[in-house]
């Protein structure tokens, strides 16, 4: 029940003090500073404001962010620090900041650095494909000694080519000498589809020799630029790799040479992001030529302190009001430690609005109590609580991941309590291997024995968390001091349902129900329709509000998948159980016994936390938002200090 | 005429049952899920980080054949096939168990088809918003409702037969 009040702040100072004020209020992280744009489309400003901003300077310092960005994930391909499956962000002391910053040229001379051996990088890269392919295509013609360049004499000419394989290209040579007798010709290797071969003619018969040699589509090969034999042009080729790949090694060594400076970059990193933010912000303000303006939201318990330490030290005019009646303000919700880690469910659904209850305190509670019912499993709740706990005590963790883990380790928790009141602790495996000689009692029933009862029960539950949202929206309505429809149409309703329910147990409490319900009945009739004039419109809408019980009757009958999800639980825990002791209790039987446990509860936990997880949301979201819940609000989303890799531990206090 | 009379038979009609819930609850398992998976395939191409979560959606589809199973397996350890002494069943309570069997079988059938269409479509809302995941879940989620009705109906009935 807790959406912090917010005040609206606006604030108008000198053009000469902006950096100063902007940079305390960073460093408070209170306020909100909102756009305030819309003063150069009002009348009364229009002419005087300008919009503030510098996005050039934005855009070169994003450029720079990435850049270092880049750099910090390269080196993280050669630093020695393994990352764990939750990165969290370190601490980093004032001093030590100031000291990194002052390193800040040497950092990114460093970053320049890197980009330009990840440029030679590149380039050696392609150079090496480069001399990889030219001795592939020099490799057929490796028994060549003619060298490359030698290409005629005073009377012949001398051609390299490839003929494609046919069943009569064996002719080829044939064919040559006899068109023209003064040539030769040599196949100096072939690979299953193509002959490389040498061919030198006498320049008096070229024509024929050019005839015969295209019949056999004959293809000229040349190597322009290559001087000397094929074999010393490869040797050569093979040489210059292996210079490549020593340099490569090199630079590789060099940039990992900087590994060690990864941390430092992280933080120039988060230090130019501050840095962004700070100039990005002036987007939000508008100014003229002396003076700004900048509006926002502040908590309204901190509005005080804002005030005394902002007017004391500059010549500002500095306003702090309450919002006005219906004017939405942004969302910040503060719950106590228990209650924080559900917020993530109704985050997921929506952030209150401004106008709503926060519904999480109580939301929490059932929430925590539905989870439990539909895994049903001591062990499984163990399992879940003892790896959460871990996870929790190994990393510090933040925002919406630390409060789904911690979720899932309280749920963890109501699972243990479900399981030791309905007697499942990983199925019913101690009873399975002990010969039913050893059970675990359930503390209350075994819901397999008696279905019925835990059905019963799902609804009791399911009705007792409908009648909890009916009643915040009559809480709603009375705070909004409209009691008597808080009455109609909350407390109608609770009286024609409590009324039905007291019908089930007979006698005189049915009775009573009986005449609560037709009391209730008829409040209904003469109260739904009170928005219309007419008076038979009036009582038709009122008789046909009566259809709502349907409504009431699924929403209570949706709870039942509380039974049947921990029903479910509990028999494919069982399944797993008699498939793993199918073997008896012999050494190959209990080999197939552990694996089987491991691997098919595993699978169970991991499926049925995932179907409580969705079901739990379902009720809450469908059957309990349902019920008064608005939503749409926004997140406050304070001006402060905004880091990816590090904290800094210099917050002033406020 | 002995094949009409083992066809009568009361534990081949209870079997019948058990087969059908697993068949055609796994089918439609089968069929959302893949149908899922091709949309998955298709995203995680793109953007192979979002697997995890893409895999998320997958599941869920995959929970009716699930149901089919532990229906089947309820009826099994009912008339003694698994654990416990075989029972020789008539004909009449043959019947009622194949009856228990239905409402898994045909929902869970086309609520898992229909789960995998909305889990599909679901694929879209995280490749453009991958943090509104609980609301794609959640619109799947909403279809599955019918399945744990039915599979509620099929284990009552079940459990109610009297032997």
């Amino acid at each position: 029940m807790a959406i912090v009040k917010m005040n609206k702040l606006s604030l108008i100072g000198l053009e000469t003090d902006k950096e100063k004020i902007l940079d305390a209020l960073m460093n408070m992280g209170v306020v909100e500073i909102s756009e305030s744009s819309e003063k150069l489309t009002c009348d009364d400003w229009k002419d005087l404001v300008v919009q503030d901003g510098n996005s050039e300077k934005v855009a070169l310092l994003d450029d720079k962010i990435n850049r270092v960005k880049w750099t910090v994930d390269y080196l993280s391909k050669f630093s020695s620090k393994k990352k764990g499956l939750f990165s969290s962000k370190r601490s980093v002391k004032t001093n030590e900041y100031n000291i990194i910053l002052q390193n800040a040229e040497k950092l990114t001379s460093i970053v320049n650095d890197i980009n330009t051996y990840n440029d030679q990088l590149t380039y050696l890269k392609s150079e090496r494909n480069k001399y990889t392919n030219l001795i592939l295509s020099l490799e057929p013609w490796k028994q060549l000694t003619i060298p490359l360049q030698d290409t005629f004499t005073s009377t012949t000419t001398i051609v390299i080519g490839i003929v494609p394989q046919t069943p009569n290209s064996g002719k080829l040579k044939e064919d040559l000498l006899s068109e023209a007798p003064e040539s030769y010709l040599e196949v100096i290797s072939e690979d299953g589809q193509q002959d490389y071969v040498l061919v030198i003619y006498h320049n008096s018969c070229e024509e024929a020799a050019i005839k015969v040699l295209k019949q056999y589509s004959f293809s000229k090969v040349s190597f322009k630029d290559l001087e000397g034999t094929v074999k010393s042009n490869i040797d050569h080729a093979q040489k210059t790799i292996r210079n490549i790949d020593k340099e490569y090694e090199d630079l590789e060594k060099k940039i990992a040479g900087f590994a060690n400076y990864k941390d430092d970059l992280e933080t120039l990193h988060d230090h130019l992001l501050i840095e962004r933010d700070r100039i990005k912000i002036l987007d939000n303000l508008v100014k003229t030529s002396k003076t700004f303006y900048l509006e926002g939201w502040i908590p309204a318990e901190l509005s005080e302190n804002l005030n005394n330490r902002i007017n004391g030290n500059y010549e500002c005019l500095l306003e702090i009001a309450a919002p006005e009646k219906d004017e939405e303000f942004p969302i910040l919700l503060r719950n106590p430690k228990l209650v924080q880690p559900f917020e993530a469910v109704t985050e997921m659904y929506s952030l209150p609005s401004s106008r709503d209850v926060d519904p999480n305190t109580l939301m929490a509670p059932f929430y925590f109590v539905f989870f439990g019912m539909m895994v049903s499993d001591a062990g499984y709740g163990l399992v879940m609580a003892i790896i959460t706990g871990i996870i929790l005590l190994k990393y510090k963790l933040e925002g919406t991941l630390a409060k789904m883990i911690k979720l899932l380790f309280f749920c963890g928790i109501s699972t243990v309590a479900w399981g030791a009141l309905f007697g499942g602790w990983f199925g019913n495996i101690l009873s399975l291997l002990s010969g039913d000689k050893l059970t675990i009692k359930p503390l209350w029933f075994d819901p397999l024995q008696d279905p019925m009862k835990l059905l019963i029960w799902s609804m009791v539950f399911g009705g007792v968390h409908l009648f909890t949202g009916m009643g915040i929206k009559a809480y709603m309505l009375i705070k909004d001091g409209k009691i008597f429809d808080a009455i109609f149409d909350i407390g109608s309703w609770y009286i024609v349902l409590i009324g039905i329910v007291m019908l089930f147990p007979g006698g005189t409490i049915a009775q009573i129900g009986k005449y609560m319900a037709i009391v209730g009945v008829i409040m209904l009739v003469l109260t739904q329709g009170r928005d219309k004039k007419n008076i038979v419109m009036r009582l038709l809408s009122g008789v046909l509000s009566l259809y709502n019980v349907t409504g009431y009757l699924s929403d209570v009958l949706s709870y039942s998948r509380l039974l049947a999800l921990g029903l479910g639980t509990g028999v494919i825990a069982s399944v797993i159980n008699t498939l793993g002791t199918l073997f008896g209790l012999n050494i190959f039987g209990i080999i197939v016994l552990v694996i089987v446990f491991i691997g098919g509860h595993t699978f169970n936990i991991a499926i049925n936390a995932l179907g409580a997880y969705v079901h739990a949301s379902r009720l809450q979201y469908v059957e309990f938002f349902g019920k008064f819940y608005e939503g749409g609000g926004k997140r406050f989303s304070p001006f402060k200090k905004n880091t990816k890799y590090i904290n800094l531990n210099d917050k002033e206090a406020i | 005429m002995g094949w009409i009379e083992y066809l009568f038979n009361g534990n081949f009609l209870a079997l019948a049952g058990a087969a059908l819930a697993v068949i055609l609850a796994g089918i439609g398992s089968a069929k959302g899920v893949g149908l899922v998976g091709e949309a998955a395939a298709g995203l995680v191409t793109e953007e192979p980080k979002r697997f995890g979560q893409a895999l998320l959606l997958q599941a869920l589809p995959g929970t009716q054949g699930i149901y089919g199973l532990l229906t089947a397996f309820v009826i099994l350890n009912k008339i003694g096939i698994v654990g416990g002494s075989y029972t020789e069943l008539t004909t009449q309570q043959g019947f009622y168990f194949l009856a228990a069997a239905l409402p898994i079988a045909f929902v869970g059938l086309i609520s898992a088809i229909s789960q995998g269409r909305a889990a599909a479509a679901g694929i879209g809302i995280i490749a453009k918003r991958p943090e509104e995941l609980a609301k794609a879940i959640m619109f799947a989620a909403m279809v599955e409702t019918y399945a744990v009705l039915a599979l509620l109906a099929s284990i009552l009935m079940v459990m109610g037969i009297k032997l």
